[in-house]
């Protein structure tokens, strides 16, 4: 198997870092969601911040994919942020027609862990 | 480098579709183009060679170059013996989809390309063309 394929899923902080291949295939790019939401409700983690900066293609498949990802994740009480979409793939995506639903997308990681880590916006202040 | 100018890939598999985009990524650099349009390029292999994947099971993508005056541009053809296309009109319509998907597969590869041709008889199969030019 090529390395370059794999996805990498670590915990930083409270957060899950899910760092996408530049070019996934359909098994690597189902795996995402599977490995994802085992990951959320195995470890106590906030949200999901998924980096998609290596990505060099959005397709439809990848775009449908990620967008219900977000919304399962959004229903076990986490937040999802997508980090680091190049130019060419935002530019490509939108003439296809995908969208990524209401997903929060950020330009760097680091402000996406900052802002998964936080509680979600409409939940209860905690002591 | 020398670029040969025809070529095809299988598609069997899922596997085959990122096989495909490879292929055409790697040609599409090779030949010049830049690194949106390449990604234009790959997306519409990826979503051309889905649709022979989900509604034919197997097709095949062959590719072109193609030189017109100064212009250089690349082809591929999509060619599947599924059951074809009742109305292809209509499967060019936004939002239209017969096989659970989102039904932008051919209008968006449309759009992200310059042409589209797309030839198909109920029963015998379809073959989807589409053209990139390079901007110089």
């Amino acid at each position: 198997m090529n390395t370059n394929e794999a996805i990498s899923v670590v915990r930083v902080r409270n957060v899950l870092l899910v760092t996408m291949p530049a070019d996934p295939d359909d098994s690597t790019i189902t795996d995402l969601q599977a490995r994802t939401l085992d990951a959320m409700s195995s470890q106590d983690v906030r949200g999901l911040v998924l980096d998609l900066s290596r990505v060099e293609i959005l397709d439809s498949y990848f775009a449908r994919t990620v967008s219900e990802t977000a919304q399962m994740v959004s229903l076990m009480g986490g937040n999802t942020i997508i980090a680091g979409m190049r130019p060419s793939v935002a530019i490509t995506a939108t003439e296809l027609g995908v969208t990524l639903g209401r997903t929060r997308t950020v330009m760097t990681v680091d402000r996406a862990l900052d802002l998964a880590g936080q509680a979600p916006p409409r939940g209860k202040l905690q002591r | 480098m020398n670029i040969q100018d025809q070529g095809e890939v299988k598609i069997e598999t899922e596997t085959d579709i990122a096989v495909a985009r490879r292929a055409v990524r790697d040609l599409a650099s090779k030949m010049g183009f830049g690194i949106t349009e390449t990604a234009r390029i790959v997306t519409a292999v990826s979503e051309l060679g889905r649709n022979v994947h989900k509604y034919a099971g197997s097709g095949v993508m062959q590719w072109h170059a193609l030189h017109s005056g100064e212009n250089t541009g690349l082809e591929l053809r999509f060619e599947d013996h599924g059951p074809g296309i009742a109305d292809v009109n209509e499967a060019l319509r936004e939002g239209y989809s017969t096989g659970g998907g989102l039904g932008m597969g051919l209008p968006g590869a449309k759009r992200l390309m310059d042409q589209m041709d797309i030839q198909s008889t109920l029963g015998r199969g379809t073959t989807v063309t589409v053209r990139k030019w390079r901007r110089l």
